[in-house]
């Protein structure tokens, strides 16, 4: 029996490269570099791609998607899942921003009143989950009944609002040449980060999503948590849905149904987002910058296959295979990673 | 003797129970408030829906029962719809069935396995085979509507049979009696319990991940593929966008039928019942001239519920577990003082 | 001359640096039952994972059944003859009794109905003595001894010739361990044989042939059980080197209590407990597992549901209702399972240590880094963690250093009470030793801290006093003075004098 004082499992401090090597998979590795290798071949042969318009036009597709994904990944993040009803939220929301604008509320006081149903839809939500219900079922469940109401308040139908109507500034305004809303996804991916790094309300994030347990016996509750991620990634929805009827005018339950840009599915979009960014589904590990990292990486293979001239179908196509493809890669990285205890 | 039999089997069941009251529950309303309700042709269409909604829920009542869920299922009866409207001008409408279904069980057994042999989660693993599919089914229908030009098919497919029944319908009744006698009967069927109830559990005790995990995921390809050739057919067309609405309408008859999403719990009697509620709902509504998003409305809520009414019973039931143990303990309290009589006790 | 049914000898097995087992020999006869000793650490459960087919890593003899014998999984021990039932139990809570027992193996029948199931299961339940249950009643109705006897029942399915029970009856009360020793005297009467591990030494008295003495890896000594008497065992148990690691023990000076626990009734007691704690001392509670020790412990720290029952500390009268209520009232509690809910893994050592007082480092809600840092560092410092290693994963950790990080997090609230379940589980010895010196230290700057631990030779000379338990009942209170192993021992395994020295 060893009477050793000294902790057995120091490791020596080799280079970064040396410790990447030893510790992941070797499949994880050749996969990556394969992808590496198609996707700098992509870069180089797609006409126009290394633009500055063309730079600014991945980051303004991806800025949608990406503000959704950032405030799902708060919810990931503490250990919550996902919520199925993303796209449902901002169907809502849109509807009641335009209600308002059509109204001739004006701008501030719209995004008040929209702000108030995306409080609303996050809290019941974040309660339901916190008391213990299965986030995937409750939030499936709340998508019918968001997009019900939705459809219900609008008739199915189109609302629109005539310009000039002061919003226009969020919809297609540009700032030291880039678009409103490229300079609000960048905004809100660093107050994000800041928040999840900074303050001790991020700090509770990661403890509660790395053990939920541990969480509870430190004096930290899952339920609060809960309530407070949800409610965080309805209003980044209502946001997204406010900017993107800005952008139209008008507002309909469906804009972000399957029609919805070329992949479809706003939901499956943002999901897509936040594991492609390299977040532990388990909760714990990530951050938000990940997830806006994930969102301009989609955006980017989209745009370089538009480049190349693909139909939607391969495009979609590409996006699904990234996000398996970046499953089986975590999923690897990590059991190799772990398998030491 | 049978009424005694009959008690203790409610008192067995009780998430049956539960599930075939809300069922007939749903029919009354509907059968009261709408005259062509129960008319033989309102049995027929119901009979008609239920063939393809049931095997969805049958496959999401699998995939919960297993302690997964199939969030692909959609886009696979997709594909399995384009295939077959797309192929059958050309091969000829038995072939592209046949082409359509393997496919979709192929796929189904390829995610079962990624996810048993790499240890992913089905949930996330099928968020991504989701989108993979519906690029998939795009290319196959070259981004358009596919449409079938000789219509004596679709007849064929709802040429009525039995009064109730077409060749549809019954196809998918042979499918549940076998998967129920699959589920009941065999080893292998008890395995598929067993992971879902209790993983860790399962996997100590000796169990392979791997086959009851690719059996349950081929069932559900292969109903998702079934389901969406019915559909394919019976219309003449197909959109590779389309079928989305199966997800939440298999879920939610999976639910009223009794599974937990804890896993390990549930059965195909339950699916039917399950399924048959949805569809009473579906139809029901479609009658009184509701707009489709509000049908979604009502399966959000009815969603909702049935987990509420689920997570209720769970907390019910540990409390009744505690008073055991708390009985348990003052049982063994007077034992042990009755013994004492006469020991040394400081 | 009967032969050998298991016989191992010269079985080395070594973990990196450490070594579990060193030139360990041990035999099985058929038909008999041999018991299995030794302190936690002593290299019982290596030697079973070994001999059950869960570890072919090892070096030396392994014979079974007269043939050689290296397994490369537990199913080929099985199929050989060889089944183990272990602590953690394996069943489905959602499956009925039937199917669970006739789960998985080769003759578990492909096809059959629940009905066919349940006959063909009906001798196995005779065999553990579940007679009396239907075979169609689902797991989760049953009680724990039951369910124990449930997952006996599927190994002996299998028809084994060898059964290891790995402390079969450590949550069992008294009825249940009574029917798994009547078991084993019916398998034994059938030639079977059975290795009983076991902490429970008046239930190995009262079964076992003979009993192996496992300590430090070695095996020291194999009696035959007539042959040996309790005060032996326990010293050939524990030996008498490793006291050294214990600092003197401290007697409290204070004598008004810090806390008084009054009337406190845990899920798992048989009656309400009063207890008085004292700053500056070591309460220790002793008893084995299902004493009850562990459950007093978490209810005091609002972790556990209680029938009754409240504290008393600085005048005031409360009753924590959830882990909060205790940390405002300075009550910290550290479970025994550090993996499942007292470590953070994946995260920082840094995040660790300070997730107990997000208050003290946040400024408006924002987290202070120096503050974080100085308040780590001096908590690893108190704690002989490396700081230079505060930013790394709490995974790479030895269990050494992330029990003390598991303990060290809660100094940050400034603890009045300190409760441990079980300091130095899975603790390599250099780290218990410097555990102990923390834990004393603190006791001595007035601290009251209380530990509970089924480890014999902790409970025995870390605390100042002690109060036993014995199967949900406070059974007696051993002053500084009449603390010693033996008494202990007597205490918490047999208070009431009901095991006989024969069989």
């Amino acid at each position: 029996m060893s009477s050793a004082s000294q902790p057995i499992n120091q490791l020596p401090k080799p280079s970064i490269l040396e410790r990447l090597v030893q510790r992941h998979s070797k499949l994880a590795i050749a996969l990556v570099v394969v992808f590496i290798i198609i996707f700098v071949y992509g870069m180089v042969t797609a006409p126009n791609f290394l633009t500055l318009f063309n730079l600014k036009t991945i980051i303004r597709d991806a800025a949608l998607v990406g503000i959704m994904a950032i405030g799902l990944t708060f919810v990931t993040l503490s250990g919550n899942f996902f919520l199925l009803s993303m796209k449902e939220t901002a169907a809502l929301c849109i509807i009641a921003f335009a209600t308002g604008m059509a109204s001739g509320w004006g701008f501030e006081l719209s995004f008040l009143f929209t702000m108030v149903f995306a409080l609303l839809a996050g809290i019941s939500q974040g309660a339901l989950i916190g008391i213990g219900g299965n986030p995937i079922v409750v939030t499936l469940g709340a998508a019918g009944v968001l997009y019900g109401l939705g459809a219900y308040w609008s008739d199915n139908l189109v609302v629109s609002y005539r310009r000039p109507h002061g919003a226009e500034w969020l919809g297609t305004g540009s700032f030291l040449g880039l678009p409103n809303i490229t300079v609000a996804f960048i905004l809100i991916a660093i107050s994000a980060e800041l928040l999840l790094r900074k303050t001790s309300f991020g700090r509770q994030v990661y403890l509660i999503g790395a053990n939920r347990a541990a969480g509870r016996a430190t004096g930290h509750e899952n339920f609060w948590m809960a309530i407070k991620v949800c409610t965080i990634a309805s209003v980044c929805s209502a946001f997204v849905a406010i900017a993107f009827s800005a952008q139209v005018s008008s507002a309909q339950v469906n804009y972000f149904s399957s029609e919805f840009g070329s992949s479809g599915d706003m939901t499956i979009m943002v999901i897509a987002t936040v594991m492609v960014g390299g977040n532990s589904i388990m909760g714990g590990f990530g951050s938000t910058l990940r997830s806006s990292f994930g969102a301009i990486f989609i955006s980017t293979v989209d745009n370089m296959m538009v480049l190349h001239g693909f139909n939607s179908g391969p495009r979609v196509f590409a996006v699904g295979l990234m996000i398996v493809f970046s499953i089986i890669v975590f999923a690897i990285l990590r059991r190799g990673s772990r398998s030491e205890e | 003797m049978t009424v005694e039999k009959i008690i203790s089997f409610i008192k067995q069941k009780p998430d049956l129970m539960f599930a075939f009251m809300l069922a007939f529950f749903v029919y009354c309303i509907f059968a009261f408030t709408n005259d062509y309700f129960m008319t033989h042709r309102t049995s027929f269409a119901i009979m008609e829906r239920f063939a393809v909604l049931g095997l969805v829920g049958l496959a999401l009542t699998l995939c919960i029962i297993a302690g997964e869920i199939d969030l692909s299922i959609g886009s696979n009866a997709a594909l399995a719809a384009v295939i077959v409207v797309r192929f059958t001008d050309s091969l000829g409408a038995p072939t592209a069935l046949l082409i359509a279904v393997t496919v979709s069980t192929i796929i189904g057994l390829i995610q079962g396995y990624f996810i048993a042999y790499l240890r992913i989660r089905a949930i996330v693993l099928t968020v991504g085979t989701l989108m993979l599919l519906r690029g998939i089914s795009l290319f196959v229908a070259e981004e358009k509507t596919v449409m079938l030009t000789d219509f004596r098919i679709p007849d064929f497919i709802t040429t009525k049979v039995l009064w109730y029944f077409s060749p549809a319908s019954l196809t998918v009744i042979a499918m549940f009696v076998l998967v129920a006698l699959f589920m009941n009967f065999t080893k292998y069927g008890r395995e598929i319990y067993a992971i879902g109830g209790a993983r860790k559990e399962a996997l100590a005790a000796g169990i392979s991940l791997k086959r009851p995990m690719i059996i349950v995921f081929a069932i559900s390809g292969f109903c998702a593929g079934l389901g969406g050739v019915i559909i394919g057919l019976r219309s003449g067309t197909a959109q590779a966008l389309g079928l989305q609405y199966l997800l939440l309408a298999g879920t939610v008859a999976a639910f009223i039928g009794g599974v937990s999403i804890l896993g390990g719990r549930g059965g195909v009697i339950g699916a039917v019942i399950g399924a048959l509620t949805v569809n009473f709902l579906n139809t029901g509504l479609v009658f009184n001239v509701t707009p489709a998003f509000m049908v979604q409305l009502y399966l959000g809520i009815l969603l909702l519920v049935v987990i509420m009414f689920q997570t209720g019973s769970v907390i019910f039931e540990k409390r009744q577990r505690r008073y055991q143990i708390l009985k348990d303990i003052d049982d063994r309290r007077e034992r042990l003082k009755k013994e004492m009589t006469g020991g040394a006790q400081p | 001359m009967v032969e050998q049914l298991l016989s191992l000898s010269e079985i080395t097995r070594s973990f990196g640096a450490i070594n579990a087992l060193k030139d360990v020999s041990f035999d099985v006869k058929p038909g008999e039952v041999m018991g299995l000793v030794g302190e936690n650490g002593a290299g019982k459960s290596s030697l079973v994972k070994i001999i059950g087919g869960f570890d072919s890593g090892f070096s030396g003899q392994f014979t079974f059944a007269g043939k050689q014998a290296r397994f490369s999984g537990p199913v080929m021990a099985e199929r050989a003859g060889i089944a183990i039932a272990q602590q953690e139990l394996s069943l489905i809570p959602t499956m009925s009794v039937a199917e669970n027992v006739l789960l998985v193996g080769d003759n578990v029948p492909k096809i059959a109905t629940k009905r066919q199931l349940r006959k063909l299961v009906k001798p196995f339940l005779l065999e553990v003595g579940l007679d009396y249950i239907d075979p169609a009643t689902s797991v989760e109705r049953l009680s724990v001894g039951e369910r124990h006897l449930v997952e006996v029942a599927r190994l002996i399915a299998h028809d084994p010739q060898l059964l290891i029970l790995d402390e079969p009856t450590a949550a069992l009360g008294e009825t249940d361990s009574i029917r798994i020793l009547e078991m084993v005297e019916r398998l034994v009467k059938r030639g079977k044989s059975v290795i009983y591990v076991s902490h429970r030494l008046d239930e190995i008295f009262k079964i076992c042939d003979r009993i192996t003495i496992l300590r430090d890896g070695r095996s020291v000594a194999v009696k035959k059980t007539q042959e040996l008497s309790v005060s032996e065992l326990v010293n050939l148990m524990l030996g008498r080197e490793l006291e050294n690691m214990f600092p003197k023990r401290i007697s409290s000076s204070s004598k008004i209590p810090l806390l008084r626990v009054r009337n406190l009734w845990p899920d798992g007691l048989l009656e309400p407990v009063d207890i008085d704690i004292f700053p500056g001392e070591i309460l220790g509670l002793a008893g084995q597992l299902g004493s009850g020790t562990g459950e007093i412990l978490s209810a005091i720290a609002g972790a556990h549901s209680i029938r009754g029952g409240n504290l008393e500390m600085d005048g005031r009268v409360f009753m924590p209702k959830t882990p909060n209520d205790a940390i405002n009232a300075k009550i910290a509690y550290c479970s025994e399972d550090r993996k499942h809910d007292g470590l953070f893994l994946g995260r920082p050592i840094l995040e660790n240590i300070t997730s107990t007082a997000l208050k003290r480092i946040t400024n408006f809600g924002i987290l202070q880094p120096p503050s974080e840092h100085m308040l780590a560092n001096d908590i690893a410092k108190g704690f002989t963690i490396d700081n230079s290693r505060l930013l790394s994963d709490a995974g790479v950790l030895s269990g050494g250093n992330q029990q003390k990080v598991a303990l060290g997090k809660w100094l940050a609230i400034n603890p009045k009470v300190i409760l441990v379940n079980e300091p130095t589980r899975g603790v390599d010895v250099g780290a218990r030793a410097e555990i102990y010196q923390t834990l004393h230290k603190l006791a001595e700057q007035g601290t009251a801290i209380v530990v509970a631990s089924t480890d014999l030779q902790e409970i025995t000379n870390l605390p100042t006093r002690i109060i036993a338990f014995y199967r949900g009942l406070k059974v007696s209170e051993l002053g500084y003075d009449e603390v010693s192993a033996e008494n202990i021992l007597t205490q918490i395994t047999d208070p009431f004098g009901a095991a006989k020295l024969k069989r």
